[in-house]
């Protein structure tokens, strides 16, 4: 009798679960687990899409050492998640403090917020391209009827790098709102009760109640921004192609580029295992951070 | 045991009743073949219509078009062929049949009295689809040429008689005239929209005299004077604003443009000649001969039909890609899509714009055959973004162009390797 309840414990207590879970990990082993192995063992080989496969050893990585293209895309890739982790935190933040209470008709302005994170990035692509367009671009039409100058919006290095940071936070902050206003609307409403009893302001509210409240959906946001921009391509590809010039080409371009026109796979599968380990050193750096704060409080 | 063993027994028999049915019928079977296709303006449209005729004749045979934007074909084909699963037939450029010699399926003898089918060919055309060992690995279906398309209406605004001044002009008078055109046409800010594209580049390229790959197609030969002459001229028409920065640093369209009348003239692919027929009709427009430099040049290319090996349904495919490709048949496609053919058989009468098509194929014939050997070459193919990219990066002033020029040879020389 003993035996037979340890029996339908131990069932309930690992198999049952394992059970449960065993449809998505199938899946995950299939479609994530295998194809990031495959090209792992890729980035060893010089593996051609038309043509032989031959063992390479390490000279794929080698390669990547004087490969100009690729650190100038990695430094591209760098430099648009600094601009755009710090910026869309804020933005999707500051959208969720205004569209996380229950008043009435705030789903509205929640849903308005979100129609950008539902429109496919090739589709925002093209209607920013024809909004910013130097010549038949409607902004610059706008301006020229108004007297004014018209901008070189995506035919600047500069200018090209500042429309494709604010058209990814444009799109992708209502995405992020709805993680902040989960998390700001789980925060008990008690607090806020003794702070107002207690005399606290609105900033003090904030700062003290739901910004600490709200860090661990701030780092996962932080985290998935981060991945996210790292990957960033069809946006980018549609809206400037990389241009002008190299000026907004970011290393998942190169990778395809490299991939499907130059046809080495192999060598594109190396740039793909560097950029998992850079998302990977940075993804720890954040969790390791976000530890140290809590251990400091 | 019995029992089982008879069970075994009738399975196998009605199976092979059912292998011998197939095979009787199989003169009858439906086969539907795959055809892979990218569009300039209706082709895909024009290609069913021509085939119409070959499909009512042959009831069992469908056809399964699947359309696929110019930008993601050569990747589309690729993954296909890679796949195993390559399109029974596929339209393919100069660049593709490049690209995929190897996988493309040799017609020398699965066409029946190959070389007199094959004589009325155009032979520029042919050399494109011909391997280093005979094969003929395409059927050439048009013959296309880069050239100039200008607003006739601003440059007779301007004083000039567009057409006398193009029948011998040179780049330089090109250039003096395009500076009186822009500077006399109030509210005009831009002389030429010149397509984004190395091949249509090229075409400065060779008139300059350079080239891209050596006699021979073994290694690159781009980092000569002629070509950091080119790339010199090329950013002096950027610098003066005669080419606006939109197209080649911000991918805005030069159709778009020329259609809008924002720029005097357009250089590209002869097959824009059908798309401005039906689009522009606020301004009187005009094919001009390409002005001279050392050489006046255009540069040939066209698009060809082929099947790929392992294709599911090889000797239908090749049947139609033949009726397609006979005469009548071509001469339809080409005069409904406003294209040269490229059978030198072909009597084709346009309905209109014929002496557009009359000029491009004029500087065709003056184009020399190492513009077709530079781009059969595939690693033109593998190296195509980044010549674009090394090109704009000297236009910004981030490298000389000496250095661009140096950067191509020695990226295209890695992919010879």
């Amino acid at each position: 009798m003993a035996t037979k309840k340890r029996a339908a414990s131990s069932f309930h207590q690992i198999k049952a679960p394992l059970l449960f879970l065993a449809p998505n990990v199938i899946i995950f082993i299939i479609f994530i687990i295998y194809p990031a192995l495959s090209g792992i063992k890729m980035s060893f080989y010089d593996w051609s899409i038309l043509g032989d496969t031959a063992f390479a050893g390490f000279s794929n990585y080698k390669y990547l050492i004087n490969d100009e293209m690729f650190w100038k895309t990695l430094g591209n890739s760098l430099r648009f998640v600094v601009m755009v982790v710090p910026l869309l935190t804020i933005a999707a933040l500051g959208v969720a403090l205004l569209v996380a209470g229950h008043e009435k008709g705030i789903g509205l302005y929640r849903g308005l917020y979100y129609i950008p994170t539902l429109l496919s990035f090739v589709i925002v692509g093209i209607s920013w391209r024809w909004l910013l367009g130097d010549e038949i671009g409607v902004i610059n039409y706008i301006i020229k009827l108004s007297g004014g100058t018209p901008q070189r919006w995506l035919t600047s290095p500069l200018m090209a790098n500042i429309s494709l940071v604010f058209i990814t936070v444009w799109c992708q902050t209502g995405f992020y709102m709805v993680m902040f206003v989960g998390g700001l609307q789980a925060i008990p409403g008690s607090l806020y009760e003794a702070a107002k009893i207690d005399g606290a302001n609105t900033w003090q509210m904030f700062t003290k109640i739901k910004f600490p409240m709200i860090r661990p959906t701030t780092l996962v946001v932080m985290v998935l921004a981060t991945i996210n921009a790292f990957k960033a391509f069809e946006l980018i590809f549609v809206l400037t192609k990389g241009g002008p010039g190299v000026s907004t080409k970011f290393l998942v371009q190169n990778i395809y580029q490299v991939a499907f026109e130059e046809d080495k796979l192999g060598y594109a599968a190396a740039q793909a295992v560097i950029l998992m380990m850079v998302i990977g050193i940075l993804t720890f750096v954040q969790f390791k951070l976000n530890g140290k704060e809590h251990d400091n409080e | 045991m019995k029992r089982i063993l008879a069970f075994v027994c009738l399975v196998f028999m009605v199976g092979v009743v059912f292998a011998n049915g197939n095979n009787e019928s199989s003169a009858n079977e439906e086969v539907t073949l795959s055809v892979l296709w990218f569009n300039d303006g209706n082709e895909s449209d024009i290609f069913l219509d021509t085939v119409s005729d070959y499909l009512e004749a042959n009831p069992n045979i469908k056809i399964d078009l699947q359309l696929v934007s110019f930008g993601d074909y050569d990747k589309q084909l690729k993954l296909m062929i890679a796949g195993g699963s390559p399109p029974d037939i596929a339209r393919v450029t100069t660049s593709h049949v490049a690209t995929f010699s190897n996988s493309l399926l040799p017609l020398n003898d699965k066409i029946a009295d190959f070389d007199s089918y094959i004589d009325p060919f155009n032979k520029a055309s042919l050399a494109f689809a011909t391997k280093p060992n005979g094969e003929i690995v395409a059927l050439p279906t048009e013959a296309t040429a880069n050239g100039m398309i200008v607003n006739v209406d601003l440059f007779t605004n301007a004083g000039i008689d567009i057409k006398t001044l193009s029948k011998t002009w040179t780049w330089d008078d090109w250039y003096a005239a395009m500076k009186t055109v822009v500077e006399k046409n109030e509210g005009l800010n831009y002389g030429l929209g010149f397509d984004f594209s190395p091949h249509r580049w090229s075409t400065l390229l060779y008139a300059a005299g350079g080239r891209f790959v050596n006699e021979g197609g073994t290694a690159m030969d781009f980092d000569s004077p002629e070509t950091v002459d080119t790339l010199k001229f090329f950013k002096k028409l950027h610098d003066e604003k005669l080419i606006p920065p939109s197209i080649w640093m911000g991918s805005e369209n030069p159709q778009e443009l020329f259609q809008a009348g924002l720029v005097a003239s357009h250089i590209g692919g002869s097959w824009v000649i059908n798309k401005y027929n039906s689009s522009i009709t606020a301004f009187k427009w005009a094919a001009v001969n390409m002005p001279k430099r050392k050489i006046r040049s255009s540069v040939a290319g066209g698009k060809f039909i082929a099947s790929f090996k392992g294709a599911e349904n090889e000797a239908e495919a090749v049947k139609l890609m033949m009726h397609f490709s006979d005469q009548e048949h071509n001469a339809i496609y080409c005069k409904e899509t406003f294209n040269l053919s490229a059978r030198t058989d072909a009597n084709i009468t346009f309905e209109s714009r014929s002496e557009d098509f009359n000029i491009m194929a004029e500087d065709l014939a003056m184009t020399p055959a190492l513009t077709a050997e530079d781009w059969k070459s595939p690693v033109l193919g593998k190296i195509y973004s980044y010549i674009r990219e090394q090109i704009i990066e000297g236009l910004l002033e981030n490298q000389t162009m000496e250095e661009s020029a140096k950067n191509i040879q020695a990226k295209g020389n890695e992919a010879f390797k």
